[in-house]
């Protein structure tokens, strides 16, 4: 394969997204009555990724709370038994993941998170967050077929040319080298497990 | 003077040739990955746990010191040089640091950093040693009830008072929890939420979830954002500290010792709160106020010392009360149990000798840091250089050794890596991952106080508020709540006011 086309280079932000500068501390009280109109406050910009993570947050509280109802309570279990923590946080996520969907539905936006690397004003690339995942969910499921240092060879190519690395033949060779580097040190001279393929198993049986 | 005996004895035991290498080793790895970009103290000490697994545990925690130091030491170095924002403890180092970076005296900033963490550095980890017996002893007195409420106290301080959004914090504190009851109950065997899959009964592994939530996420979160183009590295040359230099330093590293230890060692520790307070403390002090914004030296030696001593004060209720107040010190604590060892007040006394080569270790760490990184400066550059798809490929596959390298399991990979996704969508919202770690590391122990002090008591609630010290303990957790929004309101009305 030679799809060299560095389609992950694009020139970034060339639609730039509404970038998230909103800070909490900008958002409606929490406290204000629910009904009082928000005087003059910008058009609230809703964030649908984070309510959904917020009521995803309400329904593992959920579950915690049905769920702890099913935990098997042993006959000589006292007042307090396995149940109880469960309980307990499950409410408190119930609470939490619900005051957190109504804030981001009014319009509250968290701070981002910074970092070295990191574009504020770039679009998001779901294609390099996509071929990431599955790189890495392959790899996951490769390990034991054909050894550690393969599967990351594969998964380090695919990592850096997502990221937009030049060329094909160079992540694969740089990843096929620390990745056999890193198997020799961690297998090798310091014992962990890690299977390595056949073929480097047989080549390194002598060590 | 019981303790400096001890730690004499620590150093007797830190100062083998094999124990030196060790430290050297833990030092320079720490460092190194510190430096690289994207990569913060927390996930620096979460990415090179696995190393450790191979080595005797008085080994392991003498590289551990290293890492630690040398991790806190590599970020500074980054954010100094690098002309974009970090991690947020480095923040108002950066600010200054830039700033002379780009003024051709960067050799001079990262010398003040180098220097400064050194002095911190030594004088935090002095008082560690002086202050755990101490506390130590206090500590026994302590009922399971009141070790409850320090880690609610905890729980809160970590997520509402150092993130922006403390809803956010507490959500994020939700997750840690869940995935922390995710196993075999402690004190009945039973299974809770384990789905039926027979790997979850031992419960969600530590360093999956930390490697998941730091290196995983972040990878994805830059990868969705990355900035494209050249990295800029700022110059690290131009005269070393001169004597003027010196004469402006050492009072604000002194000053940044203070609040940073102090901060570090309370429960609502975190090392944000005094770098920000050192910066604003020498911007007001200075008697050069018009280089502030221009890259003034001050600005520089405070908050790097405060951010130096608020990582050796983490140490103080980690090792005395099994409690950690940072990301970085949960991933220790989880080190600490990988051992089978239950950090608390009866660790001093029952790993003494470990404890005590740990501290003697730090002390070592520090100066083997002020040592190499003068002169290895030039290598660290280097590695601000490396290709970002190349970094970040290579954090994904030190992240599948570690976790992979856990249990053997590809099933860890596949939770790594859903994990790693949940990261993602928490930092693209704002929701601080270091209260998932603590919830998942702490919540357990929480539970088992809980439970032992309500058998105790015959399931009686008001045995959580029966003695003094828990009742002012839950007091400051409740204030931690209420009042910044409180205080936000009045600020706000004020404001409407004037």
């Amino acid at each position: 394969m030679s799809t060299r086309e560095p389609a992950a280079v694009r020139p970034a932000a060339s639609v730039p997204e509404p970038a998230p500068e909103t800070s909490s501390s900008a958002a409606p009280a929490s406290g204000a009555p629910a009904g009082a109109p928000a005087s003059e406050a910008p058009a609230p910009s809703r964030n649908w990724g984070e309510v959904a993570l917020s009521t995803l947050l309400l329904l593992l509280g959920v579950y915690l709370v049905v769920g702890a109802g099913s935990i098997t309570v042993p006959g000589s279990s006292n007042t307090v038994g396995p149940r109880f923590f469960p309980y307990l946080v499950g409410a408190a996520t119930i609470l939490v993941g619900g005051l957190l969907a109504v804030r981001v539905l009014r319009g509250d936006q968290g701070p981002a998170e910074d970092g070295e690397d990191i574009d504020p004003t770039a679009r998001t690339s779901w294609r390099s967050v996509g071929i990431i995942a599955l790189a890495f969910l392959a790899h996951a499921l490769l390990i034991n077929v054909v050894g550690w240092p393969l599967a990351v060879t594969l998964m380090f190519g695919a990592v850096a040319w997502a990221l937009g690395a030049r060329g094909v033949v160079r992540p694969l060779l740089a990843g096929g080298i620390v990745s056999v580097v890193v198997w020799l040190l961690f297998v090798k001279a310091l014992g962990v497990l890690l299977p390595g393929g056949i073929l480097l198993e047989l080549a390194t049986a002598w060590f | 003077m019981d303790a400096l005996t001890q730690l004499l004895h620590g150093f007797g035991d830190a100062v083998t040739p094999l124990n030196l290498l060790f430290a050297l080793i833990g030092t320079l790895l720490g460092t190194a990955v510190g430096v690289l970009p994207g990569i913060g103290p927390a996930m620096t000490v979460a990415l090179l746990l696995p190393i450790t697994y191979v080595l005797e545990p008085t080994g392991a925690f003498i590289m551990f010191a290293g890492i630690y130091y040398g991790g806190m030491y590599g970020g500074s170095t980054t954010s100094i040089l690098l002309n974009t924002p970090g991690e947020s403890s480095s923040i108002m180092t950066a600010i200054e640091g830039n700033l002379m970076a780009k003024a051709g005296r960067g050799a001079a900033a990262l010398g003040t950093a180098a220097i400064g963490s050194f002095v911190a550095g030594t004088i935090a980890t002095l008082l560690l040693a002086l202050v755990a017996p101490v506390v130590v002893t206090l500590a026994v007195a302590i009922g399971p009830a009141d070790y409850f409420a320090l880690a609610l106290l905890a729980f809160v301080a970590v997520s509402t008072v150092l993130g922006a959004s403390p809803v956010r914090g507490l959500a994020s504190l939700c997750i840690g929890l869940f995935l922390g009851l995710v196993g075999t109950d402690l004190l009945t065997g039973q299974q809770r939420f384990t789905l039926g899959v027979p790997q979850l009964a031992d419960g969600i592994d530590v360093v999956v979830v930390a490697v998941a939530l730091f290196a995983v996420g972040e990878a994805l979160h830059v990868a969705s954002r990355l900035r494209h183009g050249p990295v800029q590295v700022m110059s690290s040359s131009g005269k070393f500290m001169t004597r003027e230099d010196l004469r402006r330093s050492w009072k604000p590293w002194l000053r940044g010792t203070a609040f940073g230890f102090p901060f570090g060692a309370l429960p609502a520790g975190g090392a944000e709160i005094p770098t920000f307070l050192s910066y604003a403390t020498e911007r007001r002090l200075t008697k050069h106020p018009e280089d502030f914004g221009r890259g003034a030296i001050e600005g520089v030696a405070g908050p790097e010392a405060a951010n130096n001593a608020a990582a050796a004060g983490v140490l103080v209720p980690l090792l005395t009360l099994g409690l950690p107040t940072s990301a970085t010190a949960a991933i220790l604590l989880a080190a600490f149990q990988g051992y089978g060892i239950q950090p608390g007040p009866t660790l001093l006394t029952t790993e003494s000798s470990l404890v005590w080569t740990l501290i003697a270790s730090l002390f070592i760490g520090n100066t083997m840091l002020l040592v190499l990184n003068l002169p290895l400066v030039g290598l660290w550059v280097k590695l601000l250089k490396i290709p970002r798809p190349y970094l970040y490929a290579g954090i994904l596959m030190f992240a599948s050794l570690g976790s992979y390298a856990v249990n053997a399991d590809p099933l860890d990979l596949v939770i790594l890596l859903v994990l790693g996704l949940l990261g993602f969508a928490m930092r693209r919202f704002g929701w601080p991952v270091a209260p998932a770690v603590i919830g998942l590391i702490l919540g357990p122990v929480a539970e088992t106080n809980l439970r032992r002090a309500l058998a105790i008591s015959d399931g009686d609630l008001t045995t959580l508020v029966s003695s003094p010290f828990s009742v002012v303990v839950l007091l400051v957790a409740v204030a931690a709540v209420v009042g910044p929004p409180l205080l936000r309101r009045a600020r706000r009305g004020q404001a409407v006011a004037a």
